[in-house]
């Protein structure tokens, strides 16, 4: 299990407006240190079948809306997003506990980022050479 | 098929003697041919045979085989022959049929009268597959097709497939049989005193022809009203004893020629005055809805677009033939773009750009047929909006006006200032292209196979053919847009305009069909949920009228959009959302589409789940597909 903790602590998001707003964070807030350790077996599971995440971000969490992988947010704010997501495609889950939000937090982070470069997708490449192109006609 | 048998022999033998009689002598002949001109839509009481009230021992004949006809006259020129004709002059090439008793006499006189050729009758498993497909044609050829259907409960069956036509105005020519005065226990059910009531609330119109003389003339204003913008289905009842009725030898029955009525353009003044505020806007933006009736919609709206060089948003379920998705000015301009005027061609709701431009002191206009059309019970109007500037008229009649009128009140240094605007536009649209390429990199080699993924490896592959996709786009998202260049007016043949579930795939034949006749390589990429309504029927015509179609199954196992509907509703109510999966996913067992289709007759591959097979899967289906028949391929899918 490899955890990425706190990775991103230079940045803290919070909600206004239904919107991710970057704040920078105090130093008291950055060593408070009281977010859970998450258990990515059990974040699995939690994703998968108990809270049925795949449904709109896909198997993997990154093929749907929004892409969780790779995990943008620090654990924190991942978690007071889910649990009071104000954006109407997302139900806020205030009853979603810490602990089960950092588990599955922890699995995302787990997951393999399964994106080749473009220069190594010959068909992709095309499709925007062809778009390119398309575009610039009259 | 017992709900298709007529098996109370006796009272069709009195009919027919009833009706040959009738036809030997004048007066009756004038009680069911012809009328007076003054009665001319009007039926006599005295034109209905006289049937004794059947007894229970009536009722228990009916459960056994019925006696062959020896004793039914013999009809030389029977009623429905002339219905037939007049069919024929309404120039339709197909006519989907699942038998019936209701209209048997037309479905004789379409093969031995008719000849089974324009229209040729195509074979449907259920009414609502005929109506889809009926539905999709029309958008896919520029002209409707013909279906028919049992008294009630064909038209019931159908009733889903109207409604979508209804809701995506699109001119479908439904005729129904009505069992007259049934006397057997099996088509009592069948007949009814009004049957058009049953669909009313979605048809343009529907009437029941009482005389064979009136009969043309009202089926040729059911077309032509069907045609006539805002377009939309219609409904000819048709008697069973009207279509048995005797033709007296020498006599003719005229048939009118078909005269589709010129569409109303906007009101001169009012074309000026909307040319005067897209002339001098500064950010104008045009969202069109159903605006391509024809082929020159999509030109005239090109040509409109380039002129003010204003993006040109479609909007998530833009219907029908809209705009070049890969063109520079495809897309709403960019975040910071704030339209000054937004123009709706055809866009029965308006609310959220009378939000936007008020919002900035902008103005809207909204050229939409949809103004002149009569209340109806189904809300799919949108909600009433105060649009600047309305103009009840079809948007493509009066966009050649709209485009001169733009030309003349331009300010002499537009153009300068417009190729400004699309360069500003362009660059904004590209950001947005790249972005979605970028996305589309992620789970590409996700099994199951991502939808980006699925949708590339396809382009691919049908890029040097002339390709048409005949399914709706709602379940893949704007994928297909993003990463298929819908160049061509056909390209895209537009969602149900309903949101029901099950027109995918029957539509995906109807549009197939249509092409067919141009050579173009069709490709409907459906959801499991939609297959799994009235789709692997609609297959089996496909195979059996030898229309080629690939059909890919989107398959991701689950309606997930409910999934997070239910989602959110637990998680409002604070129930947890472990349970959110019960009735809203297709697992346990995964139906395998490739052996019903094979089942079907149809060439199939699947379930496919590694993405790496995707290619040399969709190889071979669309061989198949290029030689002239269908072909499925079962593709596991992400959910999204």
């Amino acid at each position: 299990m490899k955890l990425r903790k706190l990775a991103h602590a230079s940045l803290l998001p919070s909600i206004a407006l239904g919107l991710f707003v970057v704040v920078t964070p105090s130093p008291a807030q950055q060593s408070a240190g009281s977010a859970p350790v998450g258990n990515a077996e059990r974040g699995k599971q939690l994703f998968s079948d108990t809270y049925n995440c795949y449904a709109c971000h896909g198997f993997d969490a990154q093929t749907g809306e929004r892409r969780l992988v790779p995990m943008k947010y620090p654990l924190e704010g991942f978690i007071t997003f889910v649990q009071n997501s104000p954006l109407p495609n997302m139900p806020a889950m205030p009853d979603a506990s810490a602990q089960t939000l950092a588990d599955i937090w922890a699995y995302l982070n787990t997951i393999p980022v399964d994106a080749p470069a473009l220069n190594d997708l010959p068909l992709l490449r095309d499709v925007l050479a062809r778009r390119n192109q398309a575009s610039g006609g009259k | 098929m017992g709900k298709r048998s007529d098996s109370d022999a006796t009272p069709s033998v009195d009919r027919r003697r009833f009706l040959k009689g009738a036809a030997g002598g004048a007066a009756g002949a004038a009680s069911v041919l012809v009328g007076n001109a003054s009665d001319a839509q009007q039926a006599p009481p005295t034109a209905r045979p006289a049937v004794a009230r059947p007894t229970d021992a009536d009722a228990r004949k009916d459960f056994v085989p019925p006696e062959p006809r020896v004793g039914a006259a013999f009809i030389e020129h029977p009623g429905s022959d002339h219905m037939v004709d007049v069919l024929k002059a309404l120039d339709f090439d197909y006519v989907a049929v699942n038998p019936g008793s209701a209209f048997e006499g037309i479905h004789e006189s379409l093969i031995n009268h008719g000849g089974n050729r324009k229209p040729e009758i195509l074979t449907v498993l259920h009414e609502e597959a005929g109506a889809a497909i009926a539905h999709s044609y029309a958008k896919a050829a520029g002209k409707p097709m013909m279906t028919l259907m049992h008294g009630t409960v064909g038209l019931l069956h159908a009733s889903m497939g109207l409604f979508h036509a209804w809701c995506d105005r699109v001119p479908v020519f439904a005729v129904v049989g009505q069992p007259r005065n049934p006397t057997s226990v099996i088509n009592r059910p069948h007949s009814a005193q009004d049957m058009g009531s049953i669909v009313r609330d979605f048809m343009k119109m529907d009437d029941e022809p009482t005389r064979l003389d009136v009969f043309a003339g009202i089926a040729m204003r059911a077309y032509t009203i069907g045609r006539t913008p805002p377009m939309g289905p219609t409904l000819l009842v048709v008697d069973s004893e009207l279509q048995e009725a005797a033709i007296p030898n020498g006599m003719s029955l005229p048939i009118p020629k078909v005269i589709l009525p010129a569409v109303p353009q906007g009101e001169t003044g009012a074309v000026r005055e909307a040319a005067k505020w897209l002339a001098s806007a500064e950010r104008p933006l045009i969202r069109p809805g159903k605006l391509g009736r024809t082929p020159a919609g999509w030109d005239l709206l090109l040509e409109l677009a380039e002129l003010l060089q204003s993006p040109v948003d479609v909007g998530t379920y833009g219907s029908w033939q809209d705009f070049p998705s890969w063109h520079a000015l495809y897309g709403s301009g960019g975040a910071d773009y704030k339209p000054d005027v937004i123009l709706g061609l055809e866009l029965n709701d308006m609310v959220p750009s009378v939000r936007q431009t008020h919002a900035t002191g902008g103005k809207t206009i909204s050229i939409c047929a949809e103004y002149l059309s009569q209340g109806h019970n189904i809300h799919d109007y949108g909600s009433y909006t105060d649009v600047d500037l309305a103009i009840a008229a079809d948007a493509e009649a009066t966009l050649p006006s709209l485009i001169e009128e733009i030309r003349r009140q331009s300010p002499r240094d537009a153009a300068r200032a417009r190729t400004a605007r699309r360069t500003q536009v362009a660059a904004a649209h590209k950001a947005v292209h790249e972005r979605e390429i970028d996305d589309a990199r992620y789970g590409w080699n996700a099994s199951p196979i991502s939808v980006p993924r699925m949708i590339t490896e396809l382009g691919r592959q049908i890029q040097n053919d002339d390709w048409a996709i005949v399914s709706g786009h709602q379940f893949t998202g704007q994928w297909q847009r993003r990463l298929l260049n819908h160049d061509k007016h056909y390209r895209y043949n537009g969602d149900s305009g309903g949101f029901g579930i099950g027109y995918d795939t029957p539509a995906s034949v109807g549009g197939a069909l249509a092409h067919k006749a141009h050579g173009r390589l069709s490709i409907g990429i459906v959801g499991d949920g939609d297959f799994n309504f009235v789709g692997a029927g609609a297959l089996w015509t496909a195979a059996h009228h030898k229309i080629p179609l690939l059909l890919i199954i989107h398959n991701n196992r689950a309606y997930h959009a409910e999934v997070m509907l239910v989602q959110r509703t637990a998680a409002r109510r604070g129930r947890g959302n472990d349970k959110v999966d019960i009735g809203n996913v297709i697992r346990e067992p995964a139906p395998d589409y490739a052996k019903i289709a094979q089942g079907y007759g149809v060439y199939a591959e699947g379930p496919i789940s590694d993405p790496n097979a995707l290619a040399p899967a969709l190889e071979r289906a669309l061989a198949r597909v290029r030689a002239g028949e269908p072909a499925l391929l079962d593709v596991v899918s992400q959910p999204r």
